[in-house]
């Protein structure tokens, strides 16, 4: 379980006012809102990427915030996380990258041929053919496979829980229902707890047990996907509704 | 007081506070980072795979420009002093002068600049990328510390390479300053060496190696750090890399500057 306690942060406005949520166990939760509304900075507070300003971040029960840095290593070693551009290191090949995934003293434990195995696995798992790119460099992969290969390294370890921040944000429509499908594939088959932070309104509400309406720094919705749906708040309304948001981007710029 | 005046007046004490609080994150920066650093080293954090990696980076990748700049060095040294010296001082003194000049400063300094340019930039360059990319939040992600499989390899490797590269420096600028010397003002080798050796310390070479130790602490920490603070993608990373080669340049003339009450008295 994941809980977010009161998390205020603030660069040089407020981003996160005091935000507070739960996510169960093995639930998949979608934050969805406004660009620059502090979705991907609350899911960098759940791993102390970024350090909010006040709040806590609990994990099991274990204070993110409150833990010592081998607890605080301990708890990032049960999560995954995929990163918008996916963040792969650039020096090195999809095999090193991914097995960076794979705590250092089970590298160790586990031996190369095993490693690799575990690598192979992986990639498997979110649709690509290691054989044909294990030795590719970053540069050398397309914008989906380099996301796949970020969820590769992020599953690679076995995780319970993981993070996805705008997983499909620059993909093409075949692109995005493909990782869209990955992320439900990887949380049943798995049954890992997943964090997603999204644009993408209707893959959200079709992948998540439950969708949260960040809005100015504060939760203004958490429900399920029917419930968003039919809420009656014009701010979800707008999010919900393609013509709303329409009529809603129109008022916008109409505005002096 | 007139508005103007009061203006006049807040603006260059406004502009000291903002210099002074910029000089003291960094130089608290720097103490954290190198306290971290120390910290992974002794925790035994470090690969000693990236240390040699690093080494081969910095030194055997970066000899073949420093032994260009210590020919340079030295002929040039050597050339004015023979123009200098000719008609007026024995020109066998002039063994001591490219002695003295290469070894106490043109040795360890000109090196210096040439890893600031070729290395320290890189790495700030290359730190700075993965910042902005995510590339460090996803290190953290997976349970490494940057500071160990980044700044630490560096740091240590810069500290083993540099008095390695100044000696190389010294030796290489000293003969080139002996074959200059003998093709321009046409003084022998014999004589150069026996003015090199009449006024030579053997503690000047010990300081020429302790300067290149402590300039190759200083260009990877700096680099390092710089590296660390980058925001704001490619422009911030631009701009990441030219402060870092401004604040390694200042420090390097600074330290320089340092070293002659503290050590040669």
């Amino acid at each position: 379980m994941i809980e977010y306690l009161d998390i205020y942060k603030a660069f040089d406005v407020p981003v996160l006012s005091g935000v507070s949520l739960t996510v169960e166990t093995g639930e998949t939760l979608s934050v969805v809102g406004p660009s620059g509304t502090g979705k991907s900075v609350l899911l960098k507070t759940t791993l102390g990427l970024i350090v909010p300003d006040r709040g806590d971040v609990r994990i099991d029960g274990r204070s993110v915030y409150g833990s010592d840095r081998e607890v605080l290593h301990e708890i990032r070693r049960q999560v995954g996380y995929v990163f918008q551009y996916a963040a792969l290191f650039d020096s090195m090949n999809v095999f090193e990258n991914v097995s960076q995934g794979l705590a250092d003293d089970v590298l160790r434990a586990l031996g190369r041929q095993e490693v690799l195995r575990r690598v192979c696995g992986a990639l498997e798992a979110v649709n690509l053919d290691p054989a044909a790119i294990l030795g590719k460099l970053p540069a050398e992969l397309s914008g989906g496979m380099r996301k796949r290969v970020g969820l590769a390294r992020a599953i690679v370890g076995e995780p319970k829980i993981l993070l996805y921040d705008e997983p499909v944000t620059g993909l093409d429509p075949v692109n995005s229902a493909a990782v869209a499908h990955l992320i439900t594939e990887i949380a049943e088959k798995m049954g890992v707890t997943s964090i997603v932070v999204t644009h993408d309104i209707e893959g959200a509400l079709e992948i998540s047990d439950r969708v949260g309406l960040l809005d100015h720094g504060k939760l203004r919705f958490v429900g399920t996907p029917d419930e968003f749906k039919h809420s009656a708040d014009p701010v979800v309304h707008s999010f919900a509704d393609r013509h709303a948001a329409e009529a809603a981007a129109l008022k916008i710029m109409e505005e002096p | 007081m007139s508005a103007v005046a009061t203006f006049l007046l807040i603006r260059p004490v406004r502009s000291f506070g903002r210099t002074a609080l910029s000089v003291a994150r960094h130089a608290g920066g720097l103490g954290l980072l190198t306290w971290r650093i120390g910290a992974a080293t002794l925790a035994g954090r470090v690969s000693l795979r990236s240390v040699m990696d690093q080494i081969y980076e910095m030194g055997v990748l970066s000899f073949p420009l420093v032994i260009v700049t210590a020919i340079l060095s030295g002929v040039v040294t050597s050339q004015q002093g023979g123009y200098q010296f000719t008609g007026s001082i024995p020109l066998y003194v002039l063994g001591s002068v490219v002695a003295s000049s290469v070894i106490l400063e043109l040795g360890p300094v000109m090196t210096a600049f040439v890893i600031i340019g070729r290395v320290g930039a890189r790495i700030t360059a290359e730190i700075g990328t993965m910042q902005v990319s995510e590339q460090i939040d996803a290190l953290l992600s997976v349970g490494r510390d940057p500071v160990s499989v980044l700044a630490a390899p560096r740091l240590l490797a810069g500290i083993l390479v540099m008095p390695l590269l100044v000696g190389i420096a010294n030796t290489v600028g000293l003969f080139a300053g002996l074959v200059a010397a003998r093709l321009t003002v046409g003084l022998g080798g014999e004589s150069f060496l026996y003015g090199a050796r009449l006024y030579w310390h053997n503690w000047d070479l010990f300081y020429s190696l302790m300067k290149g130790t402590v300039f190759g602490f200083v260009i990877p920490l700096i680099s390092t750090h710089m590296g660390f603070l980058t925001r704001g993608g490619a422009e911030g990373v631009g701009r990441a890399t030219t402060a870092s080669v401004v604040f390694m340049i200042i420090s390097i003339l600074v330290l320089d500057a340092l070293f002659p009450p503290l050590f040669l008295n």
